[in-house]
């Protein structure tokens, strides 16, 4: 079973992640609504994925996206917003991040296939 | 000085019309001859450079009136223009600064010609303090840079609003939707899921629609000042009694920062003010609309403190009207709003 951490200031767009998630059978292991909380959680849960806002209140999600993926087994990345693709696109490369998948077309299918990228590269160091 | 002058000030006594005139003349009026010394110095320059003429006369006009560091290039220009040298300042209206006997410098409008009466090349600067002028135009400049901050600053609060509120709530709304969906097609029963976006959909709705009154109201621009004043009123969480309506429509732009002036202030007087009672006055008489808000609350409030009071103020600026705020520690506030609108 896939683990996932959502990170986003929005309570009922966690509530509707989540729902969404488990309903697909992913195990959410926690949630956080600002960077800081955030990085916290996924030390604590080392989940599979994070599934970030980009738009945090306290910091950028690119931020704690290149942070999260710094070191080892260190989990896939999925950055999601209600932003046009094409705006985040440039912000990716720095980001570390396995991709992005728009808030409005977001399953968990759409996550996953985007995780895998991270998760199935052989030289990953993601779990 | 020439033989026949006053000794007041420098001036031709034979011509006593011409010394009224240059007396009377609310600019200065300055004269120097081909070494740079002042003889003629009238009353104007008396008062405006607070030096007396005879303090002056057949002093260097550089070290009277020309700041330090502009001293050089002063006389370097006279020199070089009397050893042949292309006039470059004469017979033109130029800005420079000028400095009075306490070393304060202010800026001036100065121009020079050139007479040659006597054989000698006599000098005349006509001057003019443009402190005001140059206070206004960089008043002007300051007021029209905050418009376009203010314009700006609301673009960005629209959009975060949109981003943090409808757009957000709508893509909650979305997934719920979604999982209902699939969740009907294996036959459960989804009636909460449907309630919950039911209920997501109202408050993005209510959201929408408080976001569109804050950009501009719907009441305003189809009924006018009187029916969205009255909006703000019942919306207002203090009491607030009307003195006054304007009774007919105005031009948009003098309406909406009518509108927006009492939405600001009775936000400040219930928000910040803590107060318990609030008069709106605004009617339109002579030709100008007054608008007036008046607050009980704890006063002091700082026009220069906040974007709210100092945009109203922009705005009033930018349509010739005024805004005054009367306020002190207990006292309350009173904000008054003038505007010039047609009749």
């Amino acid at each position: 079973m896939t683990s996932v951490l959502i990170v986003d200031d929005h309570a009922g767009f966690r509530r509707a992640a989540r729902r969404a998630l488990e309903a697909a059978g992913w195990h959410v292991v926690g949630e956080a609504r600002d960077g800081e909380g955030g990085l916290r959680e996924a030390a604590s849960t080392a989940p599979d994925v994070v599934l970030l806002d980009i738009q945090l209140p306290d910091v950028s999600g690119i931020d704690v996206s290149a942070q999260l993926t710094a070191g080892p087994d260190a989990p896939a990345v999925v950055l999601t917003s209600t932003r046009d693709p094409e705006d985040v696109a440039p912000l990716l490369p720095r980001s570390g991040a396995a991709g992005f998948v728009p808030k409005d077309r977001l399953t968990a299918e759409a996550v996953g296939a985007v995780a895998r990228r991270s998760l199935d590269r052989p030289d990953s160091s993601a779990r | 000085m020439a033989v026949g002058t006053d000794a007041r000030t420098g001036f031709d006594s034979g011509e006593p019309h011409l010394q009224a005139m240059l007396e009377s003349s609310l600019d200065c009026v300055v004269a120097i001859d081909g070494h740079g010394r002042i003889v003629a110095w009238n009353p104007a320059a008396e008062r405006t450079f607070r030096r007396p003429a005879a303090d002056v006369l057949l002093q260097d006009m550089a070290d009277t009136i020309v700041p330090p560091r502009l001293r050089d290039q002063h006389r370097d220009g006279l020199r070089r223009y009397l050893s042949g040298g292309a006039p470059r300042v004469l017979d033109q209206r130029i800005e420079t600064v000028g400095v009075r006997a306490d070393g304060t410098e202010f800026p001036v409008e100065l121009t020079i010609t050139r007479i040659d009466v006597s054989g000698e090349p006599l000098f005349v600067g006509y001057l003019r303090d443009i402190s005001d002028r140059v206070a206004a135009e960089e008043e002007l400049r300051a007021s029209r840079a905050r418009i376009v901050a203010a314009a700006d600053a609301a673009r960005r609060r629209i959009e975060r609003d949109l981003h943090d509120g409808a757009q957000q709530r709508l893509v909650s709304l979305g997934l719920t939707l979604r999982l209902a969906r699939d969740q009907a097609a294996e036959g459960e029963d989804v009636t909460e899921l449907l309630d919950e976006a039911l209920e997501e959909l109202t408050e993005t709705t209510a959201e929408l629609r408080e976001l569109a009154r804050g950009i501009h109201p719907a009441v305003l621009t189809e009924g006018g000042l009187d029916p969205a004043i009255a909006a703000l009123v019942r919306r207002c969480p203090v009491p607030v009694h009307r003195t006054a309506e304007v009774g007919r429509r105005l031009d948009p732009a003098i309406e909406a920062t009518a509108y927006f002036t009492v939405a600001e202030a009775l936000t400040n007087a219930a928000k910040y003010a803590d107060a318990t009672r609030i008069e709106v006055d605004v009617r339109c008489e002579d030709g100008l609309l007054g608008v007036e808000i008046r607050g009980d609350g704890r006063g002091g409030a700082d026009p220069s403190q906040g974007s709210g009071l100092s945009g109203i103020a922009d705005r009033a600026s930018a349509l010739d009207g005024t805004v005054a705020v009367t306020t002190g520690t207990g006292r309350g506030t009173t904000i008054r709003l003038e505007l010039p609108c047609a009749s």
